[in-house]
């Protein structure tokens, strides 16, 4: 006698459901001939005979679900024995006569003992041999930050909702496609749609509290400002008198970034199409410290602190009308490759004049990148209405201190971040900076970069 | 990587008949169950078709067939595990038809899968993941890029497969209740980067991060296999 099981199908597969009984009470079964079809969570599969004999017995109904290891049919084999002949159908069906049966008991339908069914005189790699596993190591990517997606994103945008201001019932209170139609049928259940950003003109008007004409002279020029210069000055202006500005600066050892873009920085821009900066490794290496300090990435809106679960990174670009900030939309569902793609993409429009409206809206952090002029440390002002403004300033060779109080050359730079005091304090800010320079000298971004 | 096992690679071009195509995979896997063959992937683009795996219900078809009829699509009840998914052109569909050994580890064929098309996003700059709240699947934050379903021949060779999200139309998705999940929302490659993502971009990568994956050196099957899935195709 011989007690069919519900197969294991693997560790994370705990139970299966009888779709269909293939043979009833009274069959007589061939080895390897089908049994039942089972259905677990996205893989069914039919289950063959581990021996030859006669069904006895259906021990559950079509449609059970039960567990792994659960005994559901029993056939007669011959043999006689009877209980202590349980076996599981498969994997042992096609287990070689060689092999011992399992001796864990922790997961009996593992291995059991059974006859091996002859096998046809095998042509190629045999189904039922070992296949040579695949020495692919899967890396654990951690679990996800809590992001909103972005079908939910473009939702809200397309239909002006704010969606600081929808309760989200999604799993861990996220925000679902759900909750923004919901927000559109009924807007008046929200407790407001449309927060606009803050736009110039209060600190326009500031502008004009200048001190006392000065036209001007003799070997001077004057030029109107242009609506562009106007609109910075009004922002930079109300800025540095609406924040509470502090600033806070660490040092960080690039070395390793510098050997890697160096060796793949001609393969990168062949296989994508855009010249390897460290700008997109200092994104992604910030993205993940706003992902662990959320404060970081949040603003303020009247006495209200608005923290969104999603990153759209503001990239400060110098183009000849001066300085725009273009947004990374949804920076944080993007791994190096493709923030490198957005920030090259976006830069070449503005400095072609071809950025739309909303693509310079809605950043909730920002990044400037003054290095390349050869700027050490800068204080930039904080692009309203974000936390912070982390600055990148240039990568020098330096004499450091290394370990056994060593002196070596190393490839150094000072990533600083003007932050508002309002709502951040300094330890969070350190804090913070210490995660982002912790990420640019431990990750390895090979992989990332997909070489 | 060492030297993986030798398998038939097939990749039909154009738009190839879902029935055609889901008969001649099982035929691949009845003859890889009887030994006669080695493992095949397949790699191809359907016209649009809704397909019904054994835990579907019917309220999760949300469009009644004549709706589906008018806009060029099918519906099918098939044998794979899983929900309601679509497929249709702009989607890299990849079945692989592989012998899974004599301890058969279904969960680990339905990881390699995803990690193929996790691998396959991150070429394109897609951070795409698992989720530790679902089973199966490949994710951008809370909407599928992926949909996986199996089925298994006598619990030791795979049917079905994977179905990655290029520049596919995802209005198509408005007409089931994806993979059962009422609340979750599907994505595609293009829609997250902005830009189109044609197929013939991503399948080169995906080919040989399948290869990489599931162990395996790719060579061309004999003629009469190609045949079926040539015949199939539709412009």
């Amino acid at each position: 006698m011989t007690s069919i099981q519900m197969p294991q199908l693997g560790e994370t597969i705990v139970e299966g459901t009888i779709l269909k009984w293939l043979k009833n009470e009274g069959d007589e079964v061939k080895a390897d001939e089908p049994l039942f079809e089972i259905s677990t969570d996205k893989v069914d599969t039919e289950v063959p005979s581990p021996v030859a004999g006669t069904v006895t017995k259906l021990l559950v109904a079509e449609g059970t679900t039960v567990p792994v290891g659960t005994a559901v049919m029993e056939i007669d084999d011959g043999s006689g024995a009877s209980g202590n002949g349980s076996s599981a159908p498969e994997p042992a069906a096609a287990v070689p006569a060689a092999e011992t049966p399992a001796a864990a008991p922790a997961q009996p339908p593992a291995m059991g003992a059974s006859a091996a069914p002859p096998s046809p005189a095998p042509q190629v790699q045999p189904s039922g041999q070992p296949a040579p596993a695949p020495s692919v190591t899967m890396p654990d990517r951690g679990p996800r930050s809590n992001i909103l997606s972005p079908i939910v994103r473009k939702l809200a945008h397309d239909r002006g909702i704010d969606l600081t201001t929808i309760a989200g019932t999604g799993e861990g209170g996220r925000i679902t496609k759900a909750d923004v139609l919901a927000a559109t049928a009924a807007p008046a259940a929200s407790s407001g749609t449309v927060t606009p950003l803050p736009s110039a003109g209060p600190a326009a008007a500031a502008v004009m509290v200048a001190p006392p004409s000065m036209p001007a002279g003799q070997g001077e020029d004057a030029q109107p400002m242009s609506h562009v210069r106007k609109a910075i000055a009004g922002h930079m202006l109300a800025s540095a008198q609406q924040t509470a500005r502090a600033w806070t600066m660490v040092e960080v050892n690039v070395d390793r970034l510098v050997r890697l873009r160096a060796e793949i920085k001609e393969k990168f821009q062949a296989n994508f199409g855009v010249k390897l900066t460290y700008l997109p490794m200092v994104t992604r290496a910030t993205i993940d410290a706003l992902q662990q300090f959320p404060l970081v990435n949040s603003r303020l809106d009247g006495e209200n602190i608005v923290t969104p679960r999603f990153v759209n990174m503001g990239i400060a670009v110098s183009y000849d009308a001066g300085l725009i900030v273009p947004v990374v939309k949804g920076a944080d569902g993007m791994n190096t490759v493709g923030i490198a793609r957005a920030i090259a993409d976006l830069a070449a429009r503005a400095r072609s004049h071809q950025l739309q409206p909303d693509e310079v809206q809605g950043a909730t952090f920002t990044i400037t990148n003054p290095g390349p002029y050869g700027s050490l440390v800068s204080v930039p002002i904080i692009n309203q209405p974000n936390a912070g403004i982390l600055s990148l300033d240039a990568i020098q060779k330096r004499p450091v201190v290394v370990e056994d109080d060593a002196i070596a050359v190393r490839s150094m730079v000072y990533i600083s971040m003007s932050w508002d005091h309002r709502l951040i304090d300094g330890e969070l800010a350190t804090r913070f900076l210490a995660r982002v320079k912790h990420n640019l000298e431990t990750w390895d971004f090979a992989e990332d970069l997909g070489l | 990587m060492a030297e993986g096992r030798a398998a038939w690679l097939l990749r039909p071009e154009g738009l190839v008949d879902y029935d055609v195509a889901n008969e001649a995979m099982h035929d691949l896997a009845r003859r890889r169950l009887a030994d006669e063959i080695p493992d095949a992937v397949i790699v191809l683009q359907h016209p649009p078709v809704f397909t019904a795996g054994r835990r579907a219900t019917a309220d999760e078809l949300l469009w009644d067939e004549v709706t589906v009829a008018a806009r060029g699509g099918a519906v099918r009840r098939i044998d794979r595990g899983g929900s309601f998914t679509f497929h249709g052109p702009g989607q890299l569909v990849a079945y692989p038809i592989v012998g899974l050994g004599s301890r058969p580890d279904a969960a680990a064929h339905l990881r390699r899968l995803e990690e193929v098309a996790i691998r396959t996003c991150a070429d394109v700059g897609v951070a795409a993941d698992r989720r530790a709240d679902v089973q199966t699947g490949v994710w951008v934050g809370d909407d599928k890029i992926c949909a996986i379903g199996v089925r298994l021949l006598r619990t030791r060779v795979t049917l079905h497969g994977m179905a990655l999200n290029c520049d596919t139309d995802l209005a198509w998705f408005d007409g089931i209740v994806a993979c059962g999940l009422p609340d979750r929302g599907v994505t595609s490659l293009a829609r997250v980067l902005g830009r189109d993502v044609p197929v013939a971009e991503v399948a080169p990568t995906a080919v040989g991060h399948i290869a990489d994956v599931f162990g395996l050196t790719f060579i061309d099957p004999p003629d009469d296999v190609v045949r079926p899935f040539v015949a199939a195709a539709v412009a």
